[in-house]
């Protein structure tokens, strides 16, 4: 669109860090990264501004997932007619990992949007506004995660060292989230109905991907799981905490994703980046 | 070494939302500065056309022109959040911009736990934001005040919060909006000495005002903007006196002189 020589503006310094050429490839991303402390600071204090003032605060996340589990786990189990002391587990893993993707790729629709006051006014990396999200919802995770261990210690079936291999999961999780966070924080200040279509799209896929139901409610459809990334996502975190190695098929398409996925951010933010802030 | 230079710099912002009829006729009628035309299928208003200024260690510059005429553009384009549509911006130096009293401030956080969200945010480590504390809540007066959220405060003592960390030594150059005008003659004062030590320290002060007065003192020279052009860039009082009178004509004229001259205007 712009003829190169238009394309020179060198600011050396402004608040964050040195920044080259607002256009070389991928440097958005890395001087976002490399900003970690910043954003780290800003998630926390994104946390800590919800819950300021209420005496449980953040607890709160874990008592309403607690309650909503027992009770839809109960139910659920004798619905579809399994043990529930493999059912409420099974349920209560993929509803927090469903709820940590679900709600940063929401939050990271507005990232930008939300942010329009800074954004005019400071030139920091414009994916420290999608990691910020993401390290406040990984923050909300970390509390309500805990409630699984009275669930283990109810039904006398605690984690094995298969355990260990969530925390790479977590971190797949989240590398297709920063991805996923970025596109969708630039379509939706370009685009304000991405937001809208983004969430009906997350309505359907909480019922269509196996986190209420168990996947071997599919029978031989099976496929329905294996063509959904989604399922390979939590499957990530949820099989490894209840005893199990996610599959090979999972892994590859999660790597998969975040590796074309980011390269896919990058190449959009590089295109974009001296836009974006004349979009909001 | 504080250093800035812009080249012909345009800014094209577009509007999206803008039924072009309408805005066109909305906007001629309340005579405000910036230039309309169309690209594409939305409108866009020409914030700057063609602006081209250096500056250098020691300059404290006043913006000034009527609502619309780009001050606060200019002001962006040189905290780098506003990428130019064409031409080029050179800044060195450590910005520190301070467009809004807000920025970056979290209203239910303390003031002290906003020094350091707004700290940070100007790319100062969490060590150099303790470091800068005591000289922060010398400056600012509040007290005790700086333990209660900062919605308690009036916009004075936000102003005095903010203004504060702004200014802190590591900021090279300095840029500030209309927001400072919200301050009382005490601050005033105070923050007319920590400008001019902050100068002093070799820096740059970029600052758009409405307040002449204000701007003949803290300021050595005025970069007068209309309909994001350039009309004058020169000493305070040259361009201040042409522009109380919007009469380019009178830069000719040295200051405190009555003689107009027929001389084209030029800086």
């Amino acid at each position: 669109m712009e003829p190169g020589g238009r394309r020179s503006v060198t600011i050396a310094q402004t608040g964050l860090a040195t920044f080259p050429p607002h256009d070389a490839f991928g440097r958005d991303l890395y001087d976002g990264i490399r900003g970690w402390r910043l954003w780290t600071m800003l998630g926390w204090n994104d946390i800590r501004r919800r819950y300021r003032r209420s005496i449980l605060g953040p607890f709160w996340m874990t008592i309403s997932m607690g309650l909503l589990v027992v009770a839809l786990g109960s139910l659920y189990a004798h619905i579809f007619n399994i043990a529930i002391a493999s059912y409420l587990p099974y349920l209560t893993l993929g509803f927090i990992v469903w709820g940590f993707i679900s709600t940063s790729i929401k939050e990271c629709c507005q990232a930008f949007g939300s942010q329009s006051d800074m954004i005019k006014q400071i030139r920091v990396p414009f994916s420290i506004y999608v990691l910020r999200v993401i390290w406040a919802n990984l923050i909300v995770l970390m509390h309500t995660i805990i409630i699984i261990v009275p669930i283990w210690f109810y039904f006398r079936h605690g984690p094995d060292r298969a355990a260990l291999m969530a925390i790479p999961g977590l971190v797949v999780i989240s590398l297709n989230l920063v991805w996923v966070g970025i596109v969708f924080a630039v379509l939706n200040t370009r685009f304000r109905d991405v937001s809208q279509m983004v969430e009906t799209a997350l309505q359907i896929t909480v019922f269509a991907t196996p986190i209420m139901w168990p996947v071997s409610a599919l029978g031989e459809r099976r496929y329905v799981a294996d063509i959904n990334p989604m399922y390979h996502l939590i499957e990530l975190v949820r099989a490894p905490l209840l005893g199990t190695l996610p599959s090979t098929l999972s892994w590859v398409v999660a790597l998969g994703a975040a590796v074309a996925g980011l390269l896919l951010a990058m190449v959009l933010l590089r295109r974009v980046e001296r836009r974006i802030v004349y979009w909001l | 070494m504080a250093f800035i230079s812009a080249h012909k710099v345009s800014v094209d912002i577009p509007i999206f939302d803008a039924v072009y009829a309408s805005i066109r006729k909305f906007l001629l009628d309340k005579a405000v500065g910036g230039q309309l035309g169309q690209q594409g299928s939305h409108v866009v208003v020409h914030a700057l056309k063609d602006v081209s200024f250096e500056a250098h260690d020691g300059d404290r510059i006043g913006l000034v022109g009527q609502n619309g005429a780009g001050k606060t553009t200019l002001l962006r384009v040189l905290s780098g959040t506003y990428p130019p549509s064409a031409g080029t911006v050179d800044v060195q130096g450590r910005v520190s911009p301070m467009l809004t009293t807000t920025l970056g401030m979290d209203a239910d956080a303390t003031g002290f736990e906003n020094i350091r969200i707004c700290g940070m945010l100007r790319g100062l480590t969490a060590r150099q934001v303790d470091e800068s504390i005591d000289d922060i809540i010398a400056f600012t007066e509040l007290g005790d005040y700086l333990r209660m959220p900062v919605r308690s405060y009036s916009s004075g003592m936000l102003l005095r919060l903010a203004f504060a960390v702004a200014t802190v030594p590591h900021a090279d150059i300095l840029l500030i909006d209309e927001s400072i005008g919200v301050g009382d003659e005490h601050f005033f004062q105070k923050a007319y000495a920590r400008l001019n030590a902050l100068v002093s320290r070799s820096r740059i002060l970029v600052v758009a005002s409405h307040s002449q007065p204000m701007i003949r003192k803290l300021c050595n020279r005025a970069l007068w903007l209309d309909g994001g052009v350039i009309v004058a860039y020169d000493e305070v009082d040259r361009v201040l006196n042409a522009y109380s009178r919007r009469d380019p004509a009178l830069l000719a004229t040295a200051p405190g002189e009555t003689r107009r001259t027929t001389a084209p205007a030029s800086d």
